[in-house]
């Protein structure tokens, strides 16, 4: 046997002993001595782990895909549906329920906004909490524009620019929809951002579930659903659902704190960040600041503060004007 | 000095989305198909051992030549070494560098692809890989659904996770003995 298939075989029993439960400290320890014994057994452990990991989509497949395996079908999905038609009654009771029934017809795709829609903006730098007549929250950040229309049927929102988070009340017959662009993300029960830049759409769930749908021309081109911890992006026909991870969603979320969270981000990616929420704006000059990669957690609004702290650890230099602030090395 | 939570996210961020890449020029550069496998693990060896000096700026050309470099080692050292592998492999660089942002699947991608890996599993081997990812159950929950013995399923368990990281990576399953050549889809850099 191959000295590579050995490895492999020998990293896939410790890779499932390790899910199977927690290792026992003699287990642990045998573990620990094994992967430390050779860079080789490590990448053999992290390529399955993270292959394995790939494979999770299984659980996005659908029922239809479990061909073989009728009697699978209740059990997968009777285990979404208890928790969250339990939520779905504890909103019923807390939310208000004051809808007169409106126009409730509206083909799938092709809103309608209603007469009663309210619309609600922010300027550069702004933030803003909205509490929405169905007991659920929006937080808009830097220069967005949301507009909302709640019918008894459905409780639609149009994020026309910029970036919104949502905490839902959960209502079981009235789906809550965000239209941005050619997606529309319809929430499963959950709390989520959605920013929208021209055609490109982000989606960061932290909680719970949605569903990302890619719309032509009023009909469903195709749905990705995305759970808590996940981060889709989408643009055109392409939608990337990034691994799972809290810890990115946690800080595409910083925002709400007004702080800005980079995980060895590149300095052009962060001073278009900065910029959004500012009129005083970054501005890279020459290649080679723009290879530096920053992690951190920094104010939204303090680009100049930014600045100095990149001319202290890394001797950039920065000349402060008044209307923006050049980077140069 | 990088301690290993740090390569092992780079790893699996940088490095393992390449390996349909890796494979391919292996597969590309090398007579013998059975030593596919054991050179990408090579490679993936001397990759996290330099990494461990401090990560590359640019992931795929630093894999790159580190694979090229390992290939004519071996190649030497087998005495099997012609003008024209070597040639050939000097050459490379060129060819990658390019559609770094398209490495990663998107999410029908993928979902095509768990698709594909599970068809090409064998029937046992499917039923067990979907009880454990869809409805979670752990290797004795398995063997009681299914009637067999633990050793069983976590053997069927391994064969399954091997198969399908194999191809969820597009890196050619190592375990049959002899693979066709990945196609351009699966090389990833024209997805």
């Amino acid at each position: 046997m191959s000295r590579a298939r050995q490895t492999n075989l020998e990293a896939a029993d410790w890779l499932i002993a390790r899910q199977d439960g927690p290792l026992s400290p003699g287990e642990q320890s045998r573990f620990e001595t094994w992967m430390a014994e050779s860079d080789g057994n490590k990448a053999a452990y992290w390529r399955l782990e993270y292959g394995w990991e790939q494979a999770d989509r299984i659980g996005a497949l659908g029922p239809d895909t479990v061909d073989s395996e009728e009697e699978l079908r209740p059990a997968r999905w009777s285990r979404w549906w208890v928790p969250m038609a339990i939520a779905a009654s504890i909103a019923l009771v807390v939310g208000s329920w004051q809808f007169a029934t409106q126009r409730a017809s509206m083909t799938i795709g092709k809103p309608v906004p209603d007469t009663s829609a309210q619309s609600f903006t922010t300027p550069v730098g702004g933030k803003r909490l909205v509490g929405l007549e169905d007991g659920s929250r929006m937080q808009l950040n830097t220069q967005s524009k949301v507009r909302t229309a709640f019918t008894a049927a459905r409780r639609q929102v149009w994020l026309d620019q910029g970036e919104a988070f949502f905490e839902v009340a959960h209502r079981k017959d009235q789906p809550f929809i965000v239209y941005a662009g050619d997606r529309q993300i319809t929430v499963l029960g959950t709390k989520f951002s959605v920013w929208r830049d021209g055609g490109k759409v982000v989606v960061s769930v932290l909680e719970g579930r949605v569903r990302v749908d890619e719309m032509k021309d009023n009909r469903l081109m195709r749905s990705s659903i995305i759970v808590g911890g996940d981060i889709a992006m989408a643009e055109g026909a392409a939608t990337l659902v990034t691994a799972r991870s809290e810890d990115k969603v946690e800080s595409a979320l910083s925002w709400r704190t007004g702080m800005l969270t980079f995980d060895e981000k590149p300095l052009p990616a962060i001073a278009a960040e900065f910029n959004r929420y500012n009129e005083r704006k970054l501005v890279l000059v020459g290649p080679s600041v723009a290879a530096i990669r920053i992690t951190g957690t920094f104010p939204s609004d303090k680009p100049d503060a930014f600045a100095r702290l990149l001319r202290d650890a890394y001797g950039i230099a920065i000349d402060e004007r008044e209307t923006e602030i050049r980077v140069s090395r | 000095m990088l301690d290993d939570a740090e390569i092992r996210e780079w790893f699996r961020r940088e490095v393992l989305p390449l390996e349909g890449q890796l494979t391919h020029f292996i597969r590309h550069n090398w007579r013998v198909e059975d030593d596919v496998m054991d050179l990408r693990h090579d490679v993936y060896e001397l990759v996290i051992a330099g990494a461990r000096q401090g990560l590359p700026l640019a992931t795929r050309p630093y894999m790159f030549v580190i694979a090229r470099n390992h290939l004519i080692n071996r190649a030497k050292r087998a005495r099997i070494v012609s003008f024209e592998l070597v040639a050939d492999l000097e050459l490379v660089d060129s060819d990658f560098g390019l559609f770094d942002a398209e490495r990663h699947l998107g999410a029908r991608e993928a979902l095509r692809r768990v698709q594909e890996g599970l068809a090409k599993l064998t029937p046992r081997v499917r039923q067990i890989v979907q009880l454990r990812k869809i409805e979670g159950l752990n290797i004795r929950e398995t063997a009681e659904r299914l009637g067999i013995g633990s050793d069983a399923v976590r053997q069927q368990t391994s064969i399954g996770m091997r198969a399908l990281t194999d191809h969820m990576l597009g890196g050619g399953g190592g375990g049959t003995a002899r693979v066709a050549p990945p196609d351009r889809r699966e090389t990833g850099g024209d997805a």
